[in-house]
């Protein structure tokens, strides 16, 4: 799960762009299910299982994509603006380094940086600088890069005890959640319902691959895997969860109102199957969830989240444990014919 | 609709518990309320009510759709520490009237009693004559119980919704929580009894929506199941009081009030307001520019797009547990969407058209 986690956390696909992440997320569902698309949006789309009468159609999203930047502009003296792709906070930027789809790696950089590094800093006063030192103009050489070539954050895995630190975590976790629940399921036999395991694309610009993936499939029931701010952080109230307490099973969000049912099932099936599991309200954001079940004439929906601290910066942290407790949350769901519901 | 008939049924309505997302309570009572005004039911798979009247014209009918949303703003279980419990607004709540307050914890199957807290005036750092009040994070309710059974009891996202008993004011009004929208779900009530008397072609799905509060996800959802050929929403709307400008809002009496703007069909818009002159009713017409903020916000969008107006009842200090409404202003915006209803002929969208130039010049 570890060689898993880390090539999927170092793959490269901002919004729109999940090709890559997409492609090694196929390569190793091959022959985890029983039929595999991709639709018009880019999502991927895994089926294991199969509808036989009462049991239920579901659907478990988790998306491909990550936060990224966008060349909106190159000044003259070669340094680039861009634009954000998801949420992208100021504080995050200064000093990073992006990486473009052609290897190019850049810079953030603040204008004017020692006159202005104690005030609150606006995404639109960063540039990228690709510099090579070879443009004899005096200026910036910038390569081959182009106004519209998107980018993502350059930062590898790290281990650190049962923590898990990299870019990215939101939401590559969520696709290595899913992609272990499916090869538990492979390994167990036991499939009581028919599942679509769903990668999405363009989550963090507004939950759009979940939007149409959703439409297609028009399951029973929706679950979104995503990370979730953790509230051990110092001084943070948002929420209640804490790293290395379990999977966080989704109350209320900024997009849905999880239904009773959803979660009482999540928590009867935690405490069943001695899964550690703690209760999540968040105050802001949302998932794949919020645009799932408002699908059609609505898809009962619930969320399962990795507890992360320092959510859309390089340094997003998970603790193992969590993750495992949602990857045997997701296979218990999977494998356990009467939800309840 | 009977004047006391009215009043008990918004009696009943208003001081149900279901927040946004944990409608039951109020499904299951429109559900039996509705049971003798309605041929059949239908719930979407969100929890919105859908009581359908069917009309008197040969198959296939065109589709009216009303809907109200049922409902209301509350809170949830932040967090219990040392038996007191921290509040989590679901949506919309205004914290400033919560000191003093009865709230409900709704725990473990139990509704438990409790009160909201907070440091008392002779030492807190929020002094009267401020422009500052205790904020949510510093409201604490108290249950009465040992530390112990609340901690054992109580849960994060366990529902804590308002306390309130209607209250009877002079003349025709009454002041209670949840008149958002439940006054509207009354009047949708209103309609669907004063169609028991008058014949109609259209069929009539009467909903009462869910999840409004928390951004128009009901209507979505119900919008799209039904597929009406003509919705009406209604809402509430800023009744006129000291403070909310006769400039912009009707008073309370002033209903029906019609509301135009780009959420709305201008010639539906008219047909409603011919519907109130048949009544003998003068329209309030309220201004909407833009997003209207209500399901009709959701519904106009749904499918390949559905003509869509807006009724609104005012109401004076909104989003407070004395929500103050009148009676009659909930009657007459019932009985103005049964008579609009009423006078729905089978080729009624044919005459639903944009006006032209030409059109009006041929006139």
């Amino acid at each position: 799960m570890k060689a898993l986690t880390k090539k999927l956390v170092e793959a490269w696909g901002p919004p729109g762009y999940e090709h890559h992440v997409r492609a090694m997320i196929e390569e190793e569902v091959e022959g985890l299910c029983d039929e595999m698309r991709v639709d018009t949006l880019g999502n991927l789309i895994c089926r294991v299982g199969e509808k036989t009468g009462s049991n239920k159609r579901i659907m478990i999203a988790a998306h491909m994509d990550e936060i990224g930047l966008m060349v909106s502009h190159i000044d003259r003296k070669g340094y680039l603006r861009f634009e954000s792709l998801g949420g992208l906070f100021a504080p995050t930027l200064m000093g990073n380094r992006v990486l473009f789809e052609n290897g190019t790696v850049g810079t953030l950089g603040f204008d004017d940086f020692w006159g202005n590094y104690s005030k609150a800093l606006k995404n639109n006063e960063f540039y990228i600088d690709v510099s090579m030192g070879s443009d004899e103009n005096g200026g910036n050489d910038v390569g081959d890069i182009k106004v519209g070539d998107p980018a993502v954050f350059l930062r590898e895995f790290e281990e650190r005890g049962s923590r898990w630190i990299a870019k990215s975590m939101d939401d590559r976790i969520g696709c290595v959640v899913a992609i272990e629940a499916m090869r538990k399921l492979k390994d167990s036999g036991k499939v009581a319902h028919e599942v679509y395991f769903v990668f999405t694309v363009q989550e963090e610009v507004g939950v759009r691959g979940a939007t149409t993936s959703a439409f297609a499939i028009d399951p029973d029931i929706g679950i979104a895997l995503d990370v979730t701010p953790a509230g051990d952080e110092i001084k943070t109230t948002a929420t209640d969860t804490r790293l290395g307490k379990g999977a966080a099973v989704k109350i209320k969000d900024g997009g849905i109102v999880v239904p009773p049912e959803i979660s009482a099932m999540m928590i009867n099936l935690a405490e069943k199957n001695g899964i550690p599991y703690q209760r999540e309200i968040l105050r802001f954001g949302g998932t794949d969830a919020k645009a799932i079940h408002l699908t059609r004439s609505g898809v009962p929906s619930g969320v399962i989240s990795v507890p992360c601290r320092y959510v859309h910066t390089v340094s997003e942290t998970v603790d193992r444990a969590d993750v495992e407790a949602c990857v045997d949350l997701v296979a218990a769901i999977a494998s356990t014919a009467d939800l309840g519901l | 609709m009977d004047k006391d008939k009215l009043k008990e049924h918004l009696k009943t309505l208003t001081e149900m518990h279901g927040p946004s997302g944990h409608e039951k309570p109020i499904r299951d009572y429109l559900h039996s309320y509705w049971r003798d005004l309605v041929d059949d039911f239908d719930v979407d798979r969100l929890g919105n009510l859908i009581g359908i009247k069917r009309g008197s014209g040969p198959e296939p009918r065109k589709k009216i759709m009303l809907c109200a949303h049922m409902d209301e703003i509350a809170y949830m279980v932040k967090e219990v520490r040392d038996g007191f419990i921290n509040l989590h607004s679901i949506w919309g709540a205004d914290s400033r009237i919560n000191l003093g307050k009865i709230v409900i914890v709704h725990a473990n199957g139990r509704q438990i009693p409790g009160v909201v807290g907070a440091v008392p005036p002779h030492i807190s750092q929020y002094k009267e004559g401020q422009d500052k009040y205790t904020p949510l994070d510093e409201q604490w309710v108290d249950v009465g119980m040992p530390a112990e059974e609340v901690e054992a009891l109580v849960n994060v996202g366990d529902l804590v919704t308002m306390e309130a008993v209607l209250l009877e004011l002079n003349g025709d009004r009454v002041a209670g929580k949840a008149m958002d929208d439940r006054a509207s779900v009354a009047s949708v009530t209103a309609a669907l009894d004063y169609l028991q008397t008058r014949a109609h072609v259209w069929d009539v799905y009467a909903v009462a929506s869910v999840q409004e509060e928390v951004g128009l996800r009901g209507a979505q959802t119900v919008a799209y199941h039904v597929h009406p050929h003509v919705a009406i929403a209604i809402d509430v709307t800023m009744a006129q009081q000291p403070g909310v400008s006769g400039d912009e809002y009707p008073k309370l009496g002033d209903s029906p009030v019609i509301d135009m703007g780009p959420n709305f069909h201008p010639a539906l818009y008219d047909s409603i307001v011919e519907a109130a002159k048949r009544l003998e009713l003068t329209a309030f017409e309220q201004v909407s520019p833009g997003r209207s903020g209500t399901d009709a916000w959701s519904i106009q969008i749904s499918h390949e797009g559905i003509p869509t107006a807006l009724l609104s009842i005012p109401v004076r200090n909104m989003h407070s547990t004395v929500e103050t409404v009148s009676l009659k202003d909930v009657d007459r915006t019932g009985r103005v969407m049964g008579e609009f209803i009423a006078g729905l002929t089978a080729d009624y969208l044919d005459t639903l058209q944009w006006k032209t130039e030409e059109k009006e010049s041929a006139e």
